[in-house]
């Protein structure tokens, strides 16, 4: 019935022929001067400054091949017209996320196996790479440059102030929160549930740590249903409403940021990537995040966190020397350490780091290696997930809501669903 | 006589009432010129907060947002497209709907033309932005002109239905007085009907202008990431993923603001101008 | 005689064709042709580049049973038809208003114009505070932000507000083909008024209504850039208008080739809706 009379194989090979032919931009282009110019588009917009830095300094060092790194805002876009255009970049850097996963099934991204960087990289985090991609990949198609993570962000001074301390169980925290709530003077929590994205936060950091980690994939493969496993999490999500504040469907991501940075609450279920917009509001803030205690043993706990941002290689590129070169520049401790200063992230290589003092609570579970990334990277976006996670916090049906997801998944995964089956029969 | 008395008189009801309705204008708008005055340490999460005027009038945020935005480059490139589009608009939309209003009621051709313009009205823009990427790419119109020329496609729908509407109430006999007089239709356009339609030239010119100097979308994938931006496109610098400076975004908003309601105030006298011109006629 | 006349004729015929076709072929070009091409898509599991396959009319067997899609069609009609009703009311008793002898009119003019001026982030964000502590603040009940119920009010009055300025313009330029004192005369003499309105000035613009009508309608079936600003299709899905579906699930989403597939449904119908209305309106312009 799903008659396919042009195999992917085929229009791959056109496609390929096509843009032999056409070559409208090539890829690590020599330049008038004898360099190779290496082109990395990146959609940290907000780590422009940085990345000119480290460009003038390659640059500097360098008289065999020139670097261009620029930060346009929508980047993402933008790459996907260029990807349209065939126009590939060398490199682009971007985030562990759905993206990446459509780039990597649409066959843009190079094997980067053999890049020497890789070994640098720590384990934990070239296996949240690979749990990204819709079926599991043999090459390696990103490498990991730094990362964010998500749990509970709480304000230091107040729980100093208070005397609070940081649970480490789902019911010492519920206790905190209703010791809060007595006192009345805070909020325990502030959600900002208008915006739909900001849900899956709590809903990642609560759930990666009662499902199983491949839980995805087994229900991919038709292992297993989840609603065998979402009715727990949903419950608990629907506990955190009586600790926010009045209708958290009504305030957005940004009243949420300024609320918490203006310590109307004592915590944010959100992760590292807020911390900036927080600041804004109240620049002298001191904020610490803890992992969310949602384990059964406060030693299972697991912190969310994902590839902030990686770099990979366009397949078409042809110059991978002088891209790994700029890799491994990118990649000296000293420069990453600049950007992790900056940008208050987590490195993904190993390496003699100093982390910003926001991870100080963390960092047990970052050096171990405890750390898995966000469920809703295997969530198809177009199955709006986060919506569905919202209309059951506004229904309280729980019931509807498992139902409803199991249905969606399979249809909104169908194809992945075939390639994962055609994959597992593979093996 | 008494007719001219009536219409020197100004009517101050109908003048209180529409004063009285600006504060559905003026409020929202308050609140935008005291956000972009405002630090973002400024900014609260109660009435109280949002309403109050910001501590200081200093014009940081505006000076801030000129240079993160690259403003005068930005402002050129804006400028540029807009008028170009603009004009093309005016000249080419008129003389289409000219050519197509005079002629849709009695020859087919014309009819059918003007109801497939018209259609391309409905097209959502979402499914043509990929291919456009492509096509404009393969013709080497991945830049401003080929951003001018959507623009000018864009808005032709619009812009033909309001002219050939407003040619309905241009009367045929004018211009058949000057073919008589032996001029050619082209040169009878120019001369007769393109004038006639100066009221409905400014409300397009407006209309069109505001259109493209706002959009973001068309620069964005046509040529964005090569360096050149739109002022929108510029100002998509104040959001990123997880963070989104809104007093800085709004300094430059109302400075982006300022020439279009110039435009406007000049279109606003044309389309007042028109009025004579009619009653001249 | 007849000679030279059927000469000037067949002149002005070539002319009016030499004008026609370059802008017919200008608008293949760029509408036409990438719309056959988008049209081709929805009949692929393209994400918009990189690699696809053809899967026929899966795509299109899939819309019809979505229930999203069918509840963001419902949810864009509603607002649709509310929107457009109460933008030509509003905007034609302003139109009027602002034609009259008034003192201050081209400063009023002005203002009134402003909300087409300002971008969507400002008027969403602005209008976002406004619906989440202004209001509850006077009303005491909760924002209807919040409400799955009443969310698309919100979006309404938002644009409406927006739309009326575009609108009145396009009012008032009708207006200036109609003598000054007839239009007037409906606000000074009350209910003789109303009746001179009806049954001149109204006659008189009617085929103004019919493209502000028309186009109005047009923007609001493809309302987008209001409900990114303030709802995000929000809450429980409940504000999801079709071209933000097809914008965000089609680009973002990676479902490029399904979003085709609905950019081409809904295409077809609002068409299809935008020649029924003409044809109504049309035929109540000859009646007047």
């Amino acid at each position: 019935m799903l008659n396919t009379p042009i195999t992917r194989r085929s229009l791959l090979g056109l496609g390929a022929a096509g843009a032999a032919g056409l070559m409208f931009s090539g890829c690590a282009t020599e330049r008038a001067d004898g360099k190779i110019e290496v082109e990395i588009v990146s959609y940290k917009q907000e780590a422009v400054s940085i990345f000119e830095q480290l460009m003038d300094e390659f640059n500097a060092a360098h008289d065999d091949i020139y670097l261009n790194i620029t930060s346009p805002a929508d980047a993402v876009t933008i790459m996907k017209t260029r990807f349209v255009r065939e126009d590939y970049p060398d490199v682009i850097g971007i985030g562990g996320d759905a993206d990446y996963a459509s780039f990597v099934d649409s066959s843009i991204l190079a094997n980067v196996s053999d890049c020497d960087t890789i070994s640098k990289v720590s384990p934990a985090y070239q296996d949240i790479l690979k749990s990204v991609t819709y079926v599991p990949m043999d090459g390696i198609y990103g490498v990991p440059y730094v990362a964010n993570a998500a749990g509970m962000l709480y304000n230091k001074d107040m729980f100093a102030e208070k005397g609070w301390t940081i649970p480490e169980t789902w019911d010492d925290m519920i206790a905190l929160f209703d010791e809060i709530k007595a006192e009345g003077e805070v909020l325990p929590i502030y959600l900002g549930y208008l915006d739909t994205w900001t849900i899956l936060s709590p809903w990642n950091s609560i759930t990666i740590n009662m499902v199983p980690s491949d839980l995805a994939r087994q229900v991919n493969a038709g292992e297993a249903k989840f609603s065998d496993y979402y009715r727990e999490p949903a419950e608990r999500m629907l506990q955190l409403l009586e600790y926010a504040e009045d209708g958290p469907f009504a305030y957005s991501y940004n009243d949420a940021c300024t609320a918490f940075a203006r310590g109307q609450s004592a915590m944010f279920p959100c992760g590292s990537f807020a911390v900036p917009q927080i600041l804004s509001v109240n620049p002298e803030m001191n904020i610490g995040m803890f992992a969310m205690p949602s384990a059964e043993n406060p030693d299972d706990r697991i912190v969310v966190s994902g590839v902030d941002l990686q770099w990979c290689v366009a397949e078409t590129c042809e110059h991978k020397d002088a891209v790994y070169e700029v890799i491994a520049f990118l990649n000296e401790e000293a420069n990453v350490q600049t950007y992790i200063d900056d940008q208050r992230a987590i490195p993904c290589t190993e390496g003699n780091y100093t982390l910003d003092p926001l991870y100080d609570d963390i960092q047990p579970f970052l050096d171990e290696g405890k750390v898995l990334d966000y469920l809703d990277h295997s969530y198809q976006s177009s199955m709006a997930c986060d919506a569905q996670i919202q209309t059951m916090l506004l229904s309280g049906d729980v019931d509807a809501f498992l139902e409803k997801w199991d249905t969606d998944w399979q249809r909104y995964n169908r194809s992945v669903i075939r390639k994962v089956q055609d994959y597992e029969s593979q093996q | 006589m008494a007719k001219d008395k009536v219409k020197e008189r100004v009517n101050w009801p109908v003048t209180i009432l529409l004063i009285i309705g600006l504060i559905t204008i003026i409020f929202p708008l308050y609140m935008a010129v005291v956000i972009a005055f405002k630090d973002p340490s400024e900014m609260t999460n109660d009435i109280a907060g949002i309403l109050s005027l910001p501590s200081t009038w200093s014009l940081d945020n505006f000076i801030e947002a000129i240079q993160v935005t690259d403003f005068f480059h930005s402002f050129m490139n804006s400028l540029i497209i807009t008028v170009v589009a603009v004009v093309v608009s005016v000249l080419v939309h008129s003389l289409a709907a000219y050519a197509i209003g005079r002629n849709m009621d009695h020859k087919r051709i014309f009819k059918w033309s003007y109801y497939f313009i018209i259609a391309g009205m409905y097209v959502p823009f979402a499914i043509l932005m990929m291919p456009l990427v492509k096509q404009t790419a393969v013709m080497h119109l991945d830049n401003m002109v080929g951003v001018m020329i959507l623009y000018v496609v864009f808005y032709m729908p619009m812009n033909m239905m309001l002219y050939t509407g407003y040619l309905r109430n241009v009367p045929i006999a004018l211009e058949e007085a000057a073919r008589v007089d032996g001029a050619s239709t082209w040169t009878t356009y120019w001369k007769v009907i393109f004038p006639l339609m100066k009221p409905m030239h400014a409300t397009v010119a407006v209309i069109t202008g505001l259109a493209v100097w706002n959009d973001v979308m068309t620069p964005l994938v046509i040529m964005g990431g090569q360096g050149v931006n739109t002022l929108p496109l510029a100002q998509m610098n104040f959001q990123t993923a997880f963070s989104t400076n809104y007093n800085l975004a709004f300094a430059s908003y109302l400075l982006a603001m300022l020439p279009m309601i110039l435009f406007y105030i000049v279109a606003q006298k044309q389309i007042i101008g028109g009025v004579t011109n009619g009653a001249v006629k | 005689m007849a000679s030279t006349a059927a000469k000037v004729g067949s002149g002005r015929n070539k002319t009016f064709m030499a004008i026609l076709i370059p802008v017919l072929v200008l608008f293949c070009a760029f509408n036409t042709f990438p719309l056959l091409t988008g049209f081709f898509y929805s009949f692929t599991d393209s994400k918009g580049y990189g690699a696809f396959n053809i899967i026929g009319i899966q795509n299109y067997l899939d819309l019809f049973s979505d229930a999203r899609v069918l509840n963001s069609y419902l949810f864009t009609f509603k607002v649709a038809v509310v929107a457009t009703l109460a933008t030509n009311i509003i905007s034609l008793m302003l139109a009027i208003g602002l034609s009259s002898k008034i003192k201050f009119k081209s400063a009023l003019r002005g203002i009134y114009f402003v909300p087409r001026i300002l971008g969507a982030l400002v008027v969403g964000y602005v209008f976002s505070y406004f619906f989440t502590y202004i209001v509850p603040a006077i009303t005491g009940s909760e924002s209807i932000l919040a409400s799955t119920e009443w969310a698309w009010v919100a979006i309404v009055i938002v644009v409406v507000w927006q739309a009326c300025a575009q609108t009145t313009i396009i009012y008032i330029t009708g207006l200036s083909s109609v003598p000054e004192d007839v239009y007037e005369a409906g606000s000074l003499d009350g209910a003789v008024g109303w009746d001179k309105f009806r049954y001149i000035t109204f006659p008189l613009i009617m085929p103004s209504v019919t493209t502000n009508m028309v186009l109005v309608m047009k923007d609001m079936l493809m309302v987008f850039d209001q409900i990114v600003a303030m709802t995000s299709g929000g809450p429980a899905q409940s504000t999801e208008s079709i071209s933000y579906l097809i914008y965000n699930n089609g680009l973002s989403g990676g479902q490029f080739g399904y979003q085709c597939a609905n950019a081409v449904i809904f295409f077809i119908l609002i068409a299809v809706v935008s020649i029924l209305q003409t044809k109504f309106l049309n035929s109540k312009e000859e009646q007047l």
